[in-house]
């Protein structure tokens, strides 16, 4: 049985924007998966869907076999939800909001420590602080015990990581992972590239459309061209100059780098071939190598093929 | 059952921790009863009052005299002219001014017409009619006194004289009705308004939305909202009889158990119209605006300031829509009149049927989730 599963999912808005077209995939049991996807992909209005916040115009999705729409008190009582923003009580204390959240599941702190005890024993020093006067990362731990705290067998989480630390999203990935080890399935979304990998298979979306649903290291294995780095000193002049470049190729800044994706099939003589380019107009630039793609690398290049727009 | 006893000891905490709300709960009874109703007092007392005399005879005098001795009125003396009177009133220092004419005394002597002006300052209706009313009276009985002087072989003449008793209010107390009024409002605004920004405090914070993914019910997330601010609101009702009765002697004529059975019923209707309005509204903004809209039409429409005999007929009409309306009549009825059930069936009958009717909208305008 497929944990999710989503079946042509068609939303649109009152401003006649669309939403989200024809999405389709499915969760296996017990996986993390990733929707990956700029602000505005559609993530957010695909969770309200999946946790039955939001009435979808057409498909389905059915979660353990049950209908969100038709079904919703059962597939409420088997999913936890982590919405994009924090949304408990932010003047009960930690203590009070998880046995608010504990008894609205009909579940009991005592019956579920077990699965909560890893975060838990990171939050109770604090439990009779107001959930509203803890720290951010504070805070999305609570707020993933409250969703945890009735044991759900699928959990939602919308953008868990938007601005938390580095360390602290570290440590809520291994978090995640300590969770899928409990046979819970995962289902979380992030605009951070870099969390991708750590997700068992990724859907990746970009204007309400699923454009590729595989593993990480698939999506990695998979990338159509070459792909140099190289280092130059001005950046968007370089930029400029690339735009008369006559390989087959495509180019955007990366960090203080530009990543430049070669499609052309000759790739022995393709190193020289730019160098010539180049040094022909005047473009001075260190450190030019070959490199293995990132996954934003494959994200940049999908949607590049998607709608040729200039990333 | 553990849900909604959940949901309400989660709603009391809040509250409990809600220095805001806590002192609305408790200052706004304390200050609605010990201050309004003495700046909402319709007697007029201290009207300043000032003469022209351009007759300068006895009767004119003893007409002065008379409102010297009167202790709703303060006299400044006799002016010059015209010009000087109209310049004091001008500054708010006179409030009338009466002018006897030229030969006041003489055609009086002679049984002829004659006329005593009164000019009021009208920027204030209420004081300038009222007022007026009482200059009349103070002449009017020094007319009368002169008649019995001067023809007391038609003193054994029949004379009506009309006596009032006032029912219900035997000294006319305006408190009496003010107080009561204010008891209706404290109900009204803890019941609608408390209730209102409460629930879309929820919507604006997000927990709803929290909540709305738990497997809870539709009428427990209700129930569990109403029951809390349903106490809250009979709460705030008994601390508003006892202030009633400590502060300004007012003792419930009726029975106890009937107001608090009518006040339970239309708290109710409170409660629902708060949850409804929440429904409706996006932020607590647009939740008091609303509130606010429909607080001042009820009041105004409920007789609480102004008797709703002389309103229009559509107003009168409009005014079976107004729970608030009912509910004065109620408390009129039951606090004043010693009035029992018989009395107040038709009002029980009639908020019976709103909180039915609102609690219902409410119910189906909450959504659990949306299209």
């Amino acid at each position: 049985m497929q944990a999710v599963v989503v079946d042509h999912i068609n939303k649109c808005y009152a401003d006649k924007v669309a939403a989200l077209r024809d999405v389709s995939f499915t969760v296996n049991q017990g996986e993390i998966f990733g929707l990956v996807g700029p602000d505005g992909a559609g993530k957010t209005s695909l969770f309200n869907i999946m946790t039955t916040l939001l009435f979808a115009d057409t498909g389905t999705v059915t979660l353990l076999d049950n209908d969100v729409e038709n079904d919703y008190k059962k597939v409420r009582s088997i999913i936890g939800y982590l919405p994009g923003v924090f949304s408990l009580y932010p003047d009960l204390t930690v203590e009070e909001n998880l046995r608010f959240f504990a008894t609205m599941y009909k579940s009991s702190l005592k019956d579920n420590m077990p699965i909560i005890r890893p975060i838990w024993g990171q939050l109770s020093p604090f439990k009779t602080r107001k959930a509203g006067k803890l720290s951010g990362g504070m805070k999305q731990k609570l707020a993933l015990c409250c969703a945890l705290i009735h044991k759900p067998e699928i959990l939602f989480l919308d953008e868990p990581t938007t601005g938390v630390d580095p360390v602290s999203r570290k440590e809520f990935w291994d978090i995640l992972k300590s969770i899928q080890k409990q046979n819970i399935t995962v289902v979380v979304s992030t605009p951070y590239m870099d969390e991708a990998t750590r997700c068992d298979r990724i859907a990746l979306i970009q204007n309400g459309e699923i454009i590729k649903i595989d593993p990480p290291v698939k999506i990695v294995k998979e990338f159509n061209g070459t792909l140099y780095s190289i280092r130059v000193k001005q950046i968007f002049e370089t930029l400029d100059v690339m735009e008369r470049c006559p390989i087959d190729s495509n180019f955007y800044p990366y960090g203080e780098y530009v990543h430049v994706v070669f499609y052309d099939k000759d790739t022995t003589t393709i190193k020289e071939r730019f160098a010539a380019f180049l040094n022909e107009n005047g473009v001075e630039y260190t450190d030019m190598e070959e490199i293995a793609p990132s996954i934003e690398d494959c994200f940049i290049e999908l949607m590049e093929r998607r709608d040729g727009v200039q990333y | 059952m553990r849900v909604i006893l959940m949901l309400i000891k989660k709603e009391f905490l809040q509250v409990f921790r809600n220095p805001l709300l806590m002192s609305i709960l408790i200052v706004a009874p304390l200050v609605q009863f010990l201050l309004f109703p003495f700046t909402a007092d319709y007697e007029i007392k201290h009207i300043n009052i000032a003469f022209i005399d351009h007759d300068r005879s006895s009767t004119s005098q003893d007409i002065i005299k008379k409102f010297l001795g009167s202790p709703y009125f303060i006299t400044h003396g006799i002016l010059p002219s015209n010009d000087h009177a109209q310049a004091l009133m001008l500054r708010d220092e006179i409030d009338f001014t009466l002018e006897f004419p030229v030969d006041f005394e003489k055609d009086l002597v002679n049984q002829q017409k004659t006329e005593i002006a009164i000019t009021a300052n009208a920027i204030n209706s209420v004081k300038a009619g009222i007022g007026t009313a009482y200059v009349q009276n103070v002449i009017a009985e020094y007319m009368n006194e002169l008649m019995a002087v001067s023809k007391p072989d038609q003193g054994s003449q029949a004379q009506i004289l009309a006596t009032n008793v006032y029912w219900f209010n035997e000294q006319m107390n305006y408190k009496n009705l003010i107080v009561p009024g204010i008891l209706v409002i404290l109900v009204t605004l803890i019941g609608a308004y408390v209730t209102a920004l409460n629930i879309v405090r929820e919507k604006e914070l997000g927990t709803i939305e929290q909540i709305n993914v738990t497997p809870i019910k539709r009428w427990q997330f209700i129930v569990g909202k109403m029951i809390p601010f349903w106490i809250l609101g009979m709460a705030e009702f008994i601390i508003g009889l006892i202030l009633m009765k400590l502060v300004f002697g007012i003792t419930v004529q009726g029975s106890i158990v009937l107001l608090l059975g009518i006040t339970a019923i239309y708290l109710l209707a409170m409660l629902g119209l708060g949850f409804f309005i929440s429904s409706v509204s996006e932020n607590q903004l647009q939740a008091m605006f609303i509130v606010f809209f429909l607080f001042i039409v009820f009041v105004l429409l409920s007789g609480l300031f102004t008797p709703t005999e002389g309103m229009p007929d559509w107003a009168i009409k409009l005014n079976y829509l107004n729970p608030l309306s009912f509910y004065m009549d109620v408390i009129k009825i039951i606090v004043l009149k010693g009035g029992v059930l018989q009395d107040v069936k038709i009002q029980i009958i009639a908020l019976s049927c709103m909180a039915v009717i609102i609690d219902t909208a409410a119910i189906l305008s909450y959504q659990e989730n949306s299209k």
